[in-house]
């Protein structure tokens, strides 16, 4: 069974947030929300490096552990989906994930978060695949028309790399060899466990 | 006359009995299993239960994710 994971390869990454651009343009992510974001490290030093952020759709998910509504569910292949008919916006997932990844559109009256939106790996929630409801309430559903997530396919260093963790690790092993570095999954070991 | 009073009597009883049957109240509580998933079921679910989709998949990040 394959297991969906994001690993951005810091060496590759360029910072044109091209990944952000495409991910509110295939999903049309309302303003203010930002499913997707590229994060530098070390900004203006010799070791600076820049990583695209986003869901990384955990193991053991901390967000759906606690969620006082239970509107997490985790597909076979791994992808950690919420339904926005249960979201109640209490914000906890936000608290407990350790990538900033929930996300509130603050759009309800005095002050009241929302329903949470954030990274579906491009596959849409629980509504019938590809209809018009599924499209407005969590963006599009690019797994069920058997394609991977628009930010990964549209990187141009192909620095971001979404798909089966085994295929992911292979090519990712494969650049480190060639280049001779280390290793650098960031996010991985705190994501999937320290097994990867 | 008193078949009047009979339909009167029988009217102002059902009434009574649908108003009592308003006010009734469930005393039994909503028990909800902790940790698990309350929501609509995914049609992708089922989609990703069959190996045609992943290999799709796979098939397309082996395409896009090497470089050229």
């Amino acid at each position: 069974m394959a297991r969906m994971k994001f690993l951005c390869d810091a060496e590759r990454c360029i910072e044109c947030n091209a990944c952000v651009t495409a991910c509110k343009n295939e999903n049309e992510v309302p303003w203010g929300v930002n499913r997707r974001r590229v994060i530098t490290l070390n900004d203006g030093e010799p070791s600076e490096k820049s990583v695209s952020v986003a869901c990384m759709h955990c193991t053991d998910a901390p967000c759906a552990a606690v969620c006082p509504v239970d509107c997490f569910y985790t597909t076979t292949d791994g992808i950690v989906l919420h339904d926005k008919d249960l979201c109640i916006g209490c914000g906890y997932c936000f608290y407990a994930c350790p990538f900033g990844a929930p996300q509130f559109p603050e759009q309800a009256a005095f002050g009241g978060r929302g329903k949470m939106d954030k990274c579906t790996f491009c596959a849409g929630g629980p509504l019938p695949d590809n209809s018009d409801a599924e499209y407005q309430k969590y963006g599009s559903n690019r797994i069920a028309q058997g394609k991977l997530p628009a930010c990964a396919e549209m990187c141009a260093t192909k620095a971001l790399l979404a798909g089966d963790g085994e295929l992911v690790s292979d090519i990712y092993l494969k650049r480190v060899m060639k280049r001779s570095g280390r290793p650098d999954t960031w996010g991985w070991q705190k994501a999937y466990g320290s097994g990867v | 006359m008193i078949q009047r009073r009979k339909a009167v009597l029988a009217g102002v009883l059902g009434l009574a009995v649908a108003m009592l049957s308003g006010c009734y109240e469930s005393t039994t509580p909503t028990m909800h299993e902790p940790g698990v998933y309350k929501g609509k079921q995914d049609p992708l679910r089922d989609k990703l239960k069959g190996n045609d989709l992943q290999a799709q998949l796979n098939d397309r990040f082996q395409r896009a994710a090497q470089d050229r």
